[in-house]
């Protein structure tokens, strides 16, 4: 076992190699840079720009080499754990990135709307696979696929405008009340109140792949032969479907969730766009299409360490709750 | 079954093909009609409309006119399509025939375990023998007390937790009537004969007679465990759910037992296996231990030997040889394995496409097969003794099940045609006492003679 994850650590390290030379020359290939267009800018405002201020440019922002020699610099830095500034902020990228208001944000958003996510769409999946082809099965998939279906901003945009301009139960948009300063448990319920409606966003759009697959499985199960063999014993319905068949179909379930770990830390780009919340989804496309390398670097790699580290634990967690899978 | 459904099926198999109209308007009648079934699997009804009575006191089930269907989008498939025969107490009956020809199905609806909604039985009654633990109009088990020789029941002193006897206020003990023990130390309960008509009793009620009156052996041992939990815990299920007040240092003892009955070597051991850890032989030793630690009364093996190979399949046969002397019970044994019926039945019966073409005592069935099907079975068992070069197949092949002929299903394939054979499907033709045979060859002889 010990031997197991050893093994599997190293194969790691090379994958995440690999992911950095390919984010990086994604990044330099990119048609823009950071550079251009903070030229274009001053060029636009009027001033006149020389040929050597550009070159003056390039160079401090080290993006004149070619992009390999770019990308060992960039690796040789970041393997001494100096992850370099922000373009566009000036500040080191490790304390703009964790910063809690930042990744804290998106964190919570994600975390919320996973447990919500899993509560409500394995009951459903389960009620869905049990009642094969009846009225409340058609009726669970078709809202579901519904909520598949919707793109977040405009799902997003839809929730903002019932709730939120129409009935007025919700905030608009934003972390919290600006114009009043709330204190205690006070401030706690106005950050609820405008983490509302982004949650029930990505909770619905969410649902619906979790439903299906915990419905698809459920069916799996339900006509295996041990389901037969359960029934012919005497058990209840009950006790066949949540003992027997619902044992089975956990399996994937919980090894799923390992692999949810970097879409904790993600954020949702859009929805955090749409609802104007400070999280690390927003940050990262605003740097992206700035083309502040050292941030998305540092971001991309954060989450590429984070994926690897998840399918390492869902592979793990086989060996946990699988009694079949032996790791070796 | 409307007639309506059945007319269109017809049409559509003239075609040899199904328009989307067609399929719609089949799917829309089968959808009527497993609906109601449905309904009627899960309604609840007074048990007087259940209990029956048995037709012949010395059976333990008797099956008349049973009719299983599948509902497909292709129409409706009569797996099994009028089925009568009995099961005597203590007996080992066999069902033979080939694949697809309703012997499975026919031992699935005496335990209620079609997979709906599709597959349902239409009709006919399933009359079994239940002896059950009575119970209260509170729906309670009524325990059985020890009584001395004049009748009257044995009151014996209330204990505390301490062991100390509990005491009234005036210091006089507690009595209580003594409660009749096992040599387990389990309470006895009182117990009754039932009839119960299996084909008209709402699923929940069936979770009574599965696995303590009737269990079934299945054929694929591979599959048929649930491979995240141990074979201890799959068997202490059966224990814990049958025996009233069970506990589980009860139930692994009595698992254990059971795994040491079926010639488990290392019962112990297993007990804490996965399924994934034990061979097939070991797997299905370990099914029949599941159907046995409920003591039930009668054993359904449905090819309890095919998916095992020649020496485990002797092993087991003569397992259940051995169990149906101890169980004092009754085997349905299914089988496509005429050698398996040699060894173990006594009494035989032959399946068609989903009707009964022949049935009678092993013996008969073996040295005076009467149907033409059955004798071309017979010779196309391979046999040591044997001159022949090629082994004997009966030609053709089992008709078409969702368009049934309405003559002999087996007139196509039959050496033995008579004009008689295009008419009407034959009825049964008693030879004997015990033997029976639906062939127009007998209805002859029968006339004649």
């Amino acid at each position: 076992m010990f031997k197991y994850i050893l093994k599997r650590i190293g194969i790691s390290i090379l994958i995440l190699l690999g992911v950095s030379l390919i984010l990086y020359i994604l990044l330099r290939c990119m048609p823009t840079d950071f550079v251009e267009q903070k030229i274009l800018a001053l060029y636009t405002a009027g001033v006149d720009v020389s040929p050597e201020f550009i070159e003056e440019m390039y160079k401090s922002y080290g993006l004149n080499g070619t992009i390999l020699e770019g990308y060992f610099s960039w690796l040789w830095n970041f393997v001494r754990l100096d992850f370099g500034t922000s373009f566009i902020s000036h500040r080191e990228v490790l304390s703009d990135i964790f910063n809690p208001g930042r990744l804290g944000t998106s964190f919570y958003v994600a975390a919320i709307a996973t447990v919500f996510e899993f509560l409500i769409a394995i009951p459903l999946g389960i009620t869905a696979a049990t009642h094969q082809y009846s009225f409340i099965d058609y009726l669970v998939t078709v809202l579901v696929l519904i909520g598949i279906s919707l793109p977040s901003f405009f799902f997003g945009q839809m929730l903002k405008d019932l709730f939120a301009n129409k009935l007025g139960w919700f905030p608009v948009s934003g972390m919290g009340d600006k114009t009043v300063s709330l204190t205690g448990t006070a401030a706690f319920i106005d950050y609820l109140r405008h983490m509302f409606l982004p949650i029930l966003t990505v909770v619905i759009l969410s649902i619906g792949g979790r439903m299906r697959m915990t419905r698809t499985n459920m069916l799996e199960v339900m006509n295996a032969d041990y389901i037969r063999t359960a029934r012919a014993k005497g058990l209840s319905e009950g006790k066949v479907i949540y003992k027997h068949a619902f044992r089975n179909t956990l399996i994937p379930i919980v090894t799923g969730l390992a692999g949810l770990i970097p879409s904790l830390f993600s954020g949702a780009m859009i929805t955090e766009t749409v609802f104007d919340l400070e999280g690390i989804g927003k940050y990262a496309l605003n740097a992206m299409t700035q083309g502040d390398i050292p941030v998305i670097m540092t971001y991309n790699m954060f989450l590429a360490f984070l994926s690897v580290l998840g399918v390492l634990m869902s592979d793990l967690m086989y060996g946990i709750v699988d009694p079949r899978v032996k790791l070796a | 079954m409307g007639n309506n459904s059945d007319e269109k099926t017809k049409k559509v198999i003239d075609k040899h093909y199904l328009s989307g109209k067609e399929v719609r308007a089949i799917a829309k009648a089968n959808a009527k009609e497993m609906r109601r079934l449905e309904k009627a699997k899960n309604r609840v009804i007074p048990e007087s409309e259940y209990v029956t009575q048995m037709r012949d006191e010395n059976n333990i089930l008797e099956i008349e006119n049973l009719h299983s269907y599948f509902f497909t989008d292709q129409g409706v498939v009569k797996a099994v399509n009028g089925v009568s025969f009995d099961i005597p107490l203590n007996s080992t009956v066999g069902v033979v025939g080939e694949s697809g020809c309703g012997k499975s199905v026919t031992s699935m609806s005496v335990m209620r375990l079609l997979q709906g909604p599709s597959g349902q039985i239409v009709e006919g009654s399933i009359r079994f023998k239940a002896y059950d633990f009575k119970v209260d109009p509170n729906g309670e088990y009524i325990p059985v007390y020890v009584k001395d020789e004049d009748g009257n029941v044995v009151m014996e002193e209330e204990l505390n937790e301490d062991g100390t006897p509990r005491l009234l206020k005036d210091g006089s003990p507690v009595l209580k009537p003594k409660l009749m023990r096992d040599e387990n130390g389990m309470t006895v309960y009182e117990k009754e004969e039932k009839v119960f008509d299996i084909a008209k009793m709402p699923i929940k009620q069936m979770y009574r007679l599965r696995g303590r009156q009737m269990s079934m052996v299945f054929q694929e041992p591979m599959t048929s465990l649930n491979p995240i939990f141990t074979i201890g815990d799959q068997l202490d299920e059966v224990t814990l759910l049958h025996v009233p007040g069970a506990t589980k240092a009860m139930a692994k003892e009595h698992s254990i037992n059971m795994l040491n009955l079926v010639g488990i070597a290392m019962p112990e051991r297993v007990y804490k296996s996965y399924p994934h850890e034990l061979s097939g032989g070991m797997r299905q030793r370990v099914m029949i231990a599941m159907a046995l630690a409920g003591e039930p009364r009668l054993i359904i093996a449905d090819e309890p030997t095919t998916a095992l190979d020649v020496t485990i399949q002797a092993q087991i046969l003569s397992l259940f040889n051995d169990l149906k002397k101890r169980i004092n019970g009754s085997i349905l044994l299914i089988t496509h394995d005429l050698g398996v019926i040699a060894e173990m039945a006594d009494y035989v019966v032959v399946m068609y496409a989903g009707r009964i073409i022949e049935k009678g005592t092993a013996s008969e069935i073996f040295h005076k097969p009467c149907h033409p099907y059955t004798q071309g079975l017979q010779k196309s068992k391979p046999t040591m003794t044997s001159s022949e070069d090629k082994l004997f197949n009966i030609p053709g092949n089992v008709p078409n099940p969702i368009n049934m002929p309405d003559h002999c299903y087996f007139k196509e394939r039959c050496g033995k045609c008579l004009k008689k054979c295009s008419g009407d499907y034959p009825e049964m033709v008693q030879v004997s006492p015990t033997h029976f045979v639906a062939c127009h060859l007998y209805a002859e002889e029968e006339k004649r003679g």
